[in-house]
């Protein structure tokens, strides 16, 4: 009888580590903050932290050189953020490369050049502390730095949709 | 033991292989995003040869590709 105790109590508890790993980031929460290194010479020696950006409305791009879909998201990404920055707008996006390698991130950018700040996490902690399940996936975060949208993969229309909900939270005050 | 406490030891092991199980992380698939890790090398070619495959088979289908039998498809 102990011993059928003991073993309903360890599957339970087995039972609970395996539901314990699919608990997600939601809409709302405070995007996890990160400190990470610039990906290209022109992103910086200095650690790049999202709390730099507070007061902006941030769209955090996770992305890699093997990614299908990143090679039409980079240059709509790119062309939105700067006709936005041109237009004085607080908004900026923020890159995370996930290669293991970093010099494949930096070569995929040598071709499709940015002008957004990249920085590199090959180790994947913050696409970990991020629950990103799909690449690439951006995060909209508004000024205070909370999840605003949450954008898994990425079709070229799909930038119409960023873009709405950019302006919107431009729009809001803050 | 009981037939219970058989079922229980079980479901046990079988509930601890589970937290074995490890998912490949969507940020740690660029080896299997590379080229010779794709089931099909030539995607175009396993198409057309499905295709043809089952309009000749006639019975069955419902693979990748569509056919009725005919051939004509």
């Amino acid at each position: 009888m102990r011993i059928t105790r003991l073993c309903s109590l360890a599957l339970a508890a087995s039972l609970l580590g395996v539901s314990m790993l699919a608990a997600a980031l939601d809409l709302g929460m405070n995007a996890p903050a990160f400190s990470l290194s610039g990906l290209r010479p022109q992103d910086g020696v200095a650690k790049i932290n999202l709390a730099d950006f507070r007061g902006k409305v941030v769209y955090v791009d996770f992305w890699a050189s093997w990614c299908g879909p990143c090679v039409v998201s980079t240059p709509l990404l790119n062309e939105l953020r700067n006709r936005l920055v041109k237009q004085g707008k607080p908004f900026e996006i923020l890159a995370i490369n996930v290669d293991k390698k970093p010099a494949d991130g930096i070569d995929f950018l040598s071709d499709q050049p940015v002008q957004y700040v990249t920085v590199s996490d090959a180790a994947g902690t913050t696409p970990a502390s991020y629950q990103v399940q799909s690449m690439p996936t951006g995060f909209l975060l508004d000024t205070s730095g909370k999840i605003r949208l949450i954008h898994q993969g990425f079709k070229s229309s799909d930038i119409k949709l960023i873009e709405t909900q950019i302006e919107k939270l431009l729009a809001e005050k803050p | 033991m009981r037939a219970g406490g058989k079922l229980l030891l079980l479901m046990l092991a079988c509930s601890t292989l589970l937290t074995a199980c490890t998912p490949v992380a969507a940020w740690e698939r660029g080896t299997l995003a590379k080229p010779e890790m794709a089931l099909e090398s030539d995607p175009l070619a396993a198409t057309l040869q499905n295709h043809v495959y089952f309009s000749k088979e006639a019975s069955s289908g419902g693979n990748s590709a569509s056919g009725g039998g005919c051939g004509c498809n």
